[in-house]
């Protein structure tokens, strides 16, 4: 058997370390949405996000939206969650992983006309990774393998 | 002292340990010679590149590997803590005492590693609003408190005691380092569903080359700390006999 004066010192940690975990598991749960690194477009559309005010948002790009400027960097594109979509205007340079179908995170501003005027575009890349020969099989075989980790499948 | 406890004062016994360790090293260095030079020669080899990221995915091999070792170091040195404060065995001490510097490192890897891939992937090195890559930062912080709170306290045994209340705390992050993907929206993707179908997304023609990786580095961390602990027994130990004969042969 544990001597009784251990058992009672590890009963202590045990108290001390299972209190702190759920203090901190609290706060952060309260804190979450402060947590959250962007809004999906769905939340945009709710009003969660005060007009005129800086935020992030996240979506997919969606296919045939994007229409970059021949004479700039002026680059406009729809970012959606498969709900609802959010148009984005956007001047400067994409990282290397934007295109049709990827996940991005764009930082800026919603305008009157409900245009976000980003002044950061980042590229967000999913859980998956394949070859390009798997990827090429994937799409022959009708598979969409993107990423659907802004909400619901494309085919819904 | 009662029968059923023996074994563990033995096995917290410093001279036990040392010898032991003296028979395993060689045998856990060549073991991470070998995963570290499979796992080095497939990544950079054999590895098939990314249908997105091209050739960058290659870092992800280092990176999971380092990242998912520097998690279990608050665990470790948590199990040694609780271990001195409960029991008082000095070995435990030892071996939380050189965890922390190496978890700093391990830490800093993870965090350098996964700037690299982020600023070819995703357009930037750092974004402080994403969870995952702020709670990282927080570990390696905690992994300074905990190195300078044992030079800040002059009682070696005092020291040892904040140290271990410390890193029990600190396990709180690693859960939340663990599961900020999950709970929260962020740039960091989440970790990958392995699939054993060759052909697939995340088939084993990709995670084969990590899970070697991801051994040597452990393999890594074992032959790291055992090689600190062991200076440590020989510094804390001077005094006794056997050491002193050890020092005496090695004269």
């Amino acid at each position: 058997m544990m001597k009784p004066h251990r058992r009672k010192r590890l009963g202590v940690i045990l108290f001390v370390a299972f209190g702190l975990s759920v203090a901190v598991m609290l706060t952060l749960f309260a804190l979450s949405q402060n947590i959250n690194m962007f809004y999906t477009p769905t939340e945009v559309a709710n009003g969660e996000v005060e007009t005129g005010t800086m935020f992030r948002i996240g979506g997919m790009v969606k296919d045939g939206s994007v229409e970059q400027q021949q004479e700039s960097l002026a680059v406009s594109f729809v970012t959606t969650d498969f709900v609802h979509d959010v148009p984005i205007e956007y001047e400067g340079i994409l990282p290397d992983l934007f295109r049709e179908g990827q996940g991005i995170v764009a930082e800026g501003r919603l305008d009157t006309l409900g245009v976000f005027q980003a002044s950061r575009v980042l590229a967000k890349h999913d859980e998956n990774y394949m070859s390009p020969e798997v990827r090429a099989a994937l799409e022959q075989a009708g598979v969409n393998p993107d990423n659907h980790q802004f909400g619901a499948t494309p085919e819904d | 002292m009662s029968g059923r406890w023996q074994w563990f004062h033995r096995l917290g016994s410093p001279k036990w340990f040392y010898e032991k360790t003296t028979r395993w090293l060689p045998w856990l260095v060549g073991a991470m010679a070998l995963f570290l030079a499979v796992g080095i020669v497939w990544a950079l080899l054999f590895l098939p590149p990314d249908y997105q990221q091209g050739h960058t995915s290659r870092i992800l091999v280092v990176h999971v590997a380092v990242a998912g070792t520097s998690l279990s170091f608050f665990p470790l040195m948590a199990v040694a803590g609780t271990v001195t404060l409960v029991w008082r065995i000095k070995l435990a001490d030892m071996v939380a005492k050189n965890a922390a510097p190496l978890g700093a490192w391990f830490t800093f890897l993870t965090l350098a590693t996964g700037s690299i891939w982020g600023s070819v992937s995703w357009g930037t090195w750092w974004e402080w609003t994403d969870s995952r890559l702020v709670s990282m930062l927080f570990q390696l912080f905690l992994l300074l408190g905990v190195i300078s709170l044992r030079t800040a306290i002059e009682n070696a045994e005092t020291a040892a005691r904040a140290c271990a209340l410390l890193s029990i705390v600190g396990c709180i992050n690693v859960v939340i380092i663990k599961y900020s993907v999950d709970w929260w929206n962020t740039l960091h993707q989440p970790s990958s569903p392995i699939s054993m179908e060759v052909g697939s997304p995340n088939g084993p023609e990709f995670w084969v080359a990590t899970a070697v990786m991801i051994v040597a580095v452990y393999l890594f961390l074992a032959v790291s700390l055992i090689l600190t602990t062991r200076n440590e027994i020989l510094q804390r130990e001077d005094k006794a006999q056997w050491v002193r004969e050890l020092v005496a042969q090695a004269r």
